[in-house]
């Protein structure tokens, strides 16, 4: 093999090693994000159909703590 | 014996299999089957005769040839095959068959062994599932209960099951301490049967024990306290018996179980980082499955840990409709799987 070459063989080894991690890195930020999108509110607002479906006198989601036990209502 | 059909093209599922009920969500359709985690068997010949609510009104009332079992205790399998083959008839009453294959995420108890694991999604695969993959119950718990477990704030969930209880606080879609005891409402329903067994030398069954506790059960002190009454089989004569039970004598009878339960919360409480406490010490923590039902509980564990305990608006299905959210949002929350890599 030339003996010119390797160098630019080497060189473009490295450029694809370092781009593919820096898209892994890159990779795993996005999914990441897209995983906790997933669980936002507004994701889940077919959970909250789900449990009003199941529970029609509730007008707000769990996570808003309406639902204080009974020793709420006694003061304790 | 034949049981009703959902009778649709199999979507993918979400199954919460647990030790008292198993229910299925269907992406798109929702909570499809709601039934009790029992099979009846021929003790003879090995065939299934019947699963669900079915085999469950067998339960103690079966003559000598068949045996209704329930295949999980304690969240653990305690028979694989028998577990096989209620997957695989859950999945084809949902509609799952050789041309239907879809994807199936199954909630199971965080301390669930590898060996188990792998029984469940092979059982799984087997039924007809394209891909199985597991979530730990207070993860899909929290999404069910609508909580915001996508930001960096504590939420506390507490699952109380047939057969285990599991504290977890979350944060960021990850689970940030755990704490599991194999202590659920069944062995509230032992406990009733063993005292009854000991102080007024009577036998009676597991339903018979369940509806003693839905009746006059409680764990702490609570309002209108009245008597029932009870009848059951005289241990030494053999005869029918009919005994008065006391919500004292309940109450200190189902004792044990229940402080196991709370210390396993208060355990929790004190593995949670600082900051995070913060949050549900203000916000409270959340109370799901069928176990929380049970009367004064939420107000005895709010009292012993002085936080404020919230019970979810559905406590009996919460765990499947988290489960169900991820299925609806598969690709994106695939790295919340039990064994990904994150």
């Amino acid at each position: 093999m030339a003996s010119w070459l390797i160098v630019p063989v080497i060189a473009g080894t490295l450029v694809i090693v370092i781009g593919l991690n820096m898209r892994r890195r890159r990779d795993t930020v996005a999914s990441f994000q897209r995983q906790i999108d997933a669980l936002s509110p507004e994701a889940r607002r077919g959970v909250t159909e789900r449990i009003r479906e199941l529970d029609p006198g509730r007008d707000e989601s769990d996570g808003n703590g309406d639902d204080r036990t009974e020793s709420d209502d006694n003061g304790a | 014996m034949t049981e009703p059909r959902v009778t649709t093209m199999a979507r993918d599922l979400a199954i919460d299999l647990g030790t008292a009920n198993t229910l299925v969500y269907m992406k798109g359709r929702g909570i499809v089957l709601n039934e009790p985690t029992v099979i009846a068997l021929n003790r003879q010949t090995g065939e299934v005769l019947a699963t669900g609510r079915e085999a469950w009104q067998m339960i103690g009332r079966t003559p000598g040839y068949i045996v209704a079992v329930r295949p999980l205790r304690g969240g653990a399998i305690t028979d694989f095959e028998i577990t096989e083959r209620m997957i695989r008839l859950l999945l084809q009453r949902v509609g799952v068959s050789r041309f239907t294959r879809p994807k199936v995420v199954i909630c199971v108890p965080s301390a669930i062994t590898e060996v188990e694991r792998r029984a469940v999604t092979d059982a799984a695969r087997r039924a007809g599932a394209a891909d199985a993959n597991l979530i730990e119950q207070p993860m899909a718990a929290a999404i069910g209960a609508d909580l915001p477990i996508d930001e960096p704030v504590g939420n506390m969930v507490i699952d109380i099951g047939g057969g285990t209880t599991e504290t977890a606080v979350i944060s960021l879609g990850g689970i940030v301490a755990l704490e599991a005891v194999r202590v659920g409402s069944f062995d509230i329903d032992s406990a009733i049967q063993s005292h009854i067994r000991r102080e007024h030398g009577i036998a009676i069954g597991d339903q018979t024990a369940e509806k003693i506790k839905l009746a006059i059960g409680s764990a702490d002190l609570t309002e209108d306290e009245v008597p029932a009454e009870v009848r059951g089989r005289d241990l030494t004569s053999g005869l029918p018996k009919t005994v008065e039970l006391t919500p004292e004598e309940i109450r200190t009878a189902i004792e044990d179980p229940v402080s196991s339960i709370i210390t396993s919360v208060t355990r929790c409480l004190s593995k949670a980082p600082p900051e995070l406490s913060q949050d549900f010490l203000v916000r409270g923590m959340y109370l799901v499955g069928g176990g929380g039902l049970l009367r004064g509980l939420a107000s005895r564990i709010e009292r012993e840990t002085q936080v404020p305990v919230r019970m979810s608006k559905v406590p009996l299905e919460a765990v499947v409709l988290g489960a169900g959210h991820v299925i609806e949002h598969y690709d994106d929350l695939k790295g919340m799987f039990m064994g990904a890599r994150r």
